[in-house]
């Protein structure tokens, strides 16, 4: 982080040395970079445009129809308008408030114990020890995240099913334990593992990298004071870390609140009322799936609107409480020249 | 003279294929078939129309090229496919779903109503067992096919009834007791619970049913007196009698005699393989195509059907409140997209499909009912014991409204059930919830009475 910094600073220090241009040498400058910029931005704002804007605006426009499998037309005309009725039967569904906290439930549990919690564990530990041997450990980490999703959740269900047919289960029939079905009897428990061995090896490898490129000299400084392990880790590392945890918190978060193929395939919701289902995999019920078929896409969109408008929120809450101005502001090196 | 020779032939084959195009075309006809099926047991739902098509082709006079898409999706994947496509102007011509679609999809335009004289045209449909003939109907028109019929019977466990102390004569004659009310839905849980009791099962296994939302769940709402729909056809919502539904199977679980993580328990590794060995759970609410399935994929080691026929017996659902033992028969049928351009091969194609032989070759192997009154007749059905010895049930049976609101309503009312079960809510506070429910997502649409 420091070296990008580092050169940040210098590319900035290279355009500051001419003397102040004339206004209209100013403005044709100013012009030519604003170009430049937008033309490095292009790309990413295209995709932003049509995979985050457009899909915005037609739920926006979706959520205030009553769309369903029944009047189902892509002619916008013909779609029903209804105003603000799905978000007011929204506002009325009894089990919007236990669905929510589900959902702050398994972001704020697995977020914390394993997307940032463990990855910042397991970079600290692998980082310490045999280069070859933290690798590999780091690779046996990677393996739930590149395993496709369904065989992953077959494994799981193996896992904890009930004896005989669950592997756990095994184990603990032969030192006489109870055998339960685990995913009934702490569904929580086992959503929030399955998820979070897949969340950890994001940030594992961020913090990793971030880790490994923080100058030797500030480690060897630490060193040459007489700091432990932990002390270099409380008061080297992790300050340097600052930018790091911004992002895989901010990104985890987000994908966090949107992911449900997880818990779909596991759980589905269940078991009983509502107990593991999240605010994504309600949008996706509602709009989507259903045994019979009734999908409700307006009502659907509801759901889905209410979750971008979350995830904005907590994004723009993210980027106050770690300042990200000042994390992508100008080098302070700059003042010195 | 050697690449002379090959000039000319490749000449005469492009002048052979720009010669010939225009002719094959005008008399080829594309038609595209979709179904859902369990494989191996089902697949004659699309395969049928392949041994069909020659003699529809002679019959009529043209060339079908035969499009036969099939698999096993989710039925909530599968209907959402042909909706979508629907809207997407690129709709398959026969679609093959539950006849409880018609109400939504006959309302929203996206198949094609069958008019008497289109129907007429094929005296293969004349053969339909009449009652099959309101399945298929919404607001006076005819909308599609009949393509099976099947009964949602209580599986019972032989073996484990003979650990009980039944007599034989007591297990062979359970099926007629049920039918005539002489063995209700209580006296089952109460043999249930004694089996528990008693150790013959293990508590939790006294009484399983399916383990998602499904069709079944209705008939316990009608075994307690419930009616779903009004003369003017608006879904009705009966509390007491849902209320008693909740209050059973509330009762179940609190009894031990059903498992209370029931709904959600994988179907492939742990119901499937207890229910087919007859060994662990004694009364089980399932449907006949179960059957052909755990014979074939669960207990073929054991000796397949023969083990079955052995060890497992099938009854009607016993008597609840209304004192009638009663199923619930789902009949698929094949419906022809509004979009089809070949209606009319479509239909005949599908009228080609609807003999006793084609019927018997799906009935037979997946233990489905015949659906036409001379395959009732037929020496391959008669000879089956299984078939003919469950074709009873369809005197008792009843069926899903063809609503739109239908599939709204089956999954405030499956809530319910999902509650109680797992221990969430009281039946009282589960009723409270689910008209809450209902009346939020359906408004005037439901009469809650």
């Amino acid at each position: 982080m420091a070296e990008l910094q580092s050169e940040a600073g210098e590319v900035r220090l290279s355009r500051s040395i001419p003397s102040p241009p004339p206004a209209p040498r100013r403005r044709r400058g100013l012009s030519r970079s604003n170009l430049t910029a937008l033309g490095f931005m292009a790309p990413a704002g295209v995709l932003v445009l049509l995979f985050f804007i457009i899909p915005v605006l037609l739920i926006t426009f979706l959520s205030m129809t009553d769309l369903s499998h029944a009047n189902f037309t892509t002619d916008l005309a013909q779609m029903n308008f209804v105003g603000l009725a799905n978000f007011q039967r929204l506002l009325n569904d009894q089990f919007v408030g236990k669905i929510f906290f589900n959902t702050v439930f398994y972001v704020l549990f697995t977020l914390s114990l394993f997307n940032v919690g463990l990855a910042l564990v397991i970079s600290l530990l692998t980082i310490h020890i045999d280069r070859r041997a933290g690798f590999f450990f780091r690779a046996l980490w990677i393996l739930p995240r590149i395993t496709p999703v369904i065989v992953y959740i077959l494994i799981w269900r193996r896992l904890v099913a009930e004896a005989p047919y669950g592997i756990l289960a095994q184990f603990n029939s032969m030192m006489g334990q109870p055998t339960p079905n685990l995913l009934a009897e702490m569904p929580w428990v086992v959503v929030i593992l399955v998820n979070g061995f897949v969340g950890a090896s994001f940030g594992m490898i961020i913090f990793t990298s971030a880790i490994e490129s923080i100058p030797k000299d500030l480690m060897n400084a630490s060193l040459v004071d007489g700091s432990t392990m932990m002390q270099r880790i409380r008061y080297v590392i992790l300050p340097l870390l600052r930018w790091p945890l911004l992002f895989v918190i901010t990104y985890q978060t987000l994908s966090l609140l949107t992911s449900f193929e997880q818990i779909l395939v596991l759980t589905n919701g269940g078991p009983g009322l509502y107990r593991t289902e999240v605010w994504a995999l309600s949008a996706y019920h509602r709009a989507l799936s259903t045994y019979f078929g009734n999908a409700q896409w307006g009502y659907g969109s509801a759901f889905a609107l209410v979750l971008v408008v979350v995830g904005v929120v907590m994004a723009v809450i993210y980027m106050r409480v770690f300042r990200f101005g000042e994390l992508v502001g100008e080098p302070k090196i700059e003042d010195l020249e | 003279m050697k690449r002379f020779s090959l000039t000319l032939t490749v000449l005469c084959l492009i002048v052979g294929a720009f010669g010939l195009a225009p002719v094959a075309a005008q008399d080829a006809v594309d038609i595209t078939i979709r179904c859902k099926a369990s494989p191996p047991e089902e697949d004659w739902r699309c395969n049928n129309f392949a041994e069909v098509e020659e003699q529809v082709e002679a019959a009529l006079g043209i060339q079908i090229n035969l499009n036969l898409v099939q698999d096993n999706i989710d039925w909530g994947d599968y209907k959402n496919e042909f909706v979508l496509s629907s809207e997407a102007g690129t709709p398959v011509d026969i679609i093959l779903s539950g006849h409880e679609d018609i109400g939504a999809w006959a309302a929203a335009g996206i198949i094609m109503p069958l008019s008497q004289e289109m129907i007429d045209a094929h005296p293969e449909f004349a053969d339909l067992v009449p009652n099959l003939w309101e399945s298929v109907m919404y607001d006076g028109q005819i909308y599609g096919i009949p393509q099976d019929a099947e009964a949602r019977p209580i599986f019972y466990s032989k073996l484990l009834l003979r650990d009980l102390g039944w007599s034989e004569e007591e297990i062979e004659s359970l099926p007629d007791r049920v039918t005539s009310g002489e063995f209700t839905f209580e006296d089952m849980m109460d043999t249930a619970e004694q089996a528990v009791e008693e150790g013959v099962v293990e508590e939790g296994n006294g009484f399983w049913h399916r383990n998602g939302n499904g069709p079944d769940f209705l008939y316990y709402y009608y075994g307690m007196g419930g009616e779903v729909e009004n003369e003017e056809g608006k879904m009705v919502f009966d509390q007491a009698a849902a209320l008693r539904v909740y209050e059973l199977f509330d009762e179940l679980v609190e009894r031990g005699i059903t498992r209370s993580d029931m709904i959600g328990l994988d179907g492939n590794t742990i119901i499937n393989p207890a229910i087919a060995s007859a060994e662990e759970v004694l009364f089980n609410a399932g449907g006949t195509w179960n059957w052909p399935n755990w014979a074939i994929n669960y207990i073929a080691d054991r000796g397949g059907n023969d083990y079955l026929v052995e060890n497992m017996g099938l009854t009607l659902i016993p008597a609840m409140d209304t004192g009638e033992a009663i199923t619930l028969t789902h009949p698929l049928v094949y419906m022809i997209s509004s979009q089809s351009e070949n209606p009319d091969v479509a239909l005949a194609l599908i009228a080609a499909v609807t003999t006793p032989e084609a019927n018997n070759r799906h009935a037979i192997d997946s233990f489905h009912l015949g659906i036409l009154q001379s395959q009732l007749e037929s020496e391959d059905y008669l000879n089956n014991p299984q078939i003919s010895g469950a074709h009873y049930m369809l005197d008792h049976t009843t069926a899903l409204p063809n609503n739109p609101n239908w599939g709204s309503w089956s999954e405030a009312y499956y809530t319910g059930i999902q509650a109680v079960e797992n221990q969430d809510l009281e039946p009282e506070a589960a009723l409270e919830t689910v008209v809450q429910q209902l009346q939020n997502e359906l408004g005037d649409n439901v009469v809650i009475q």
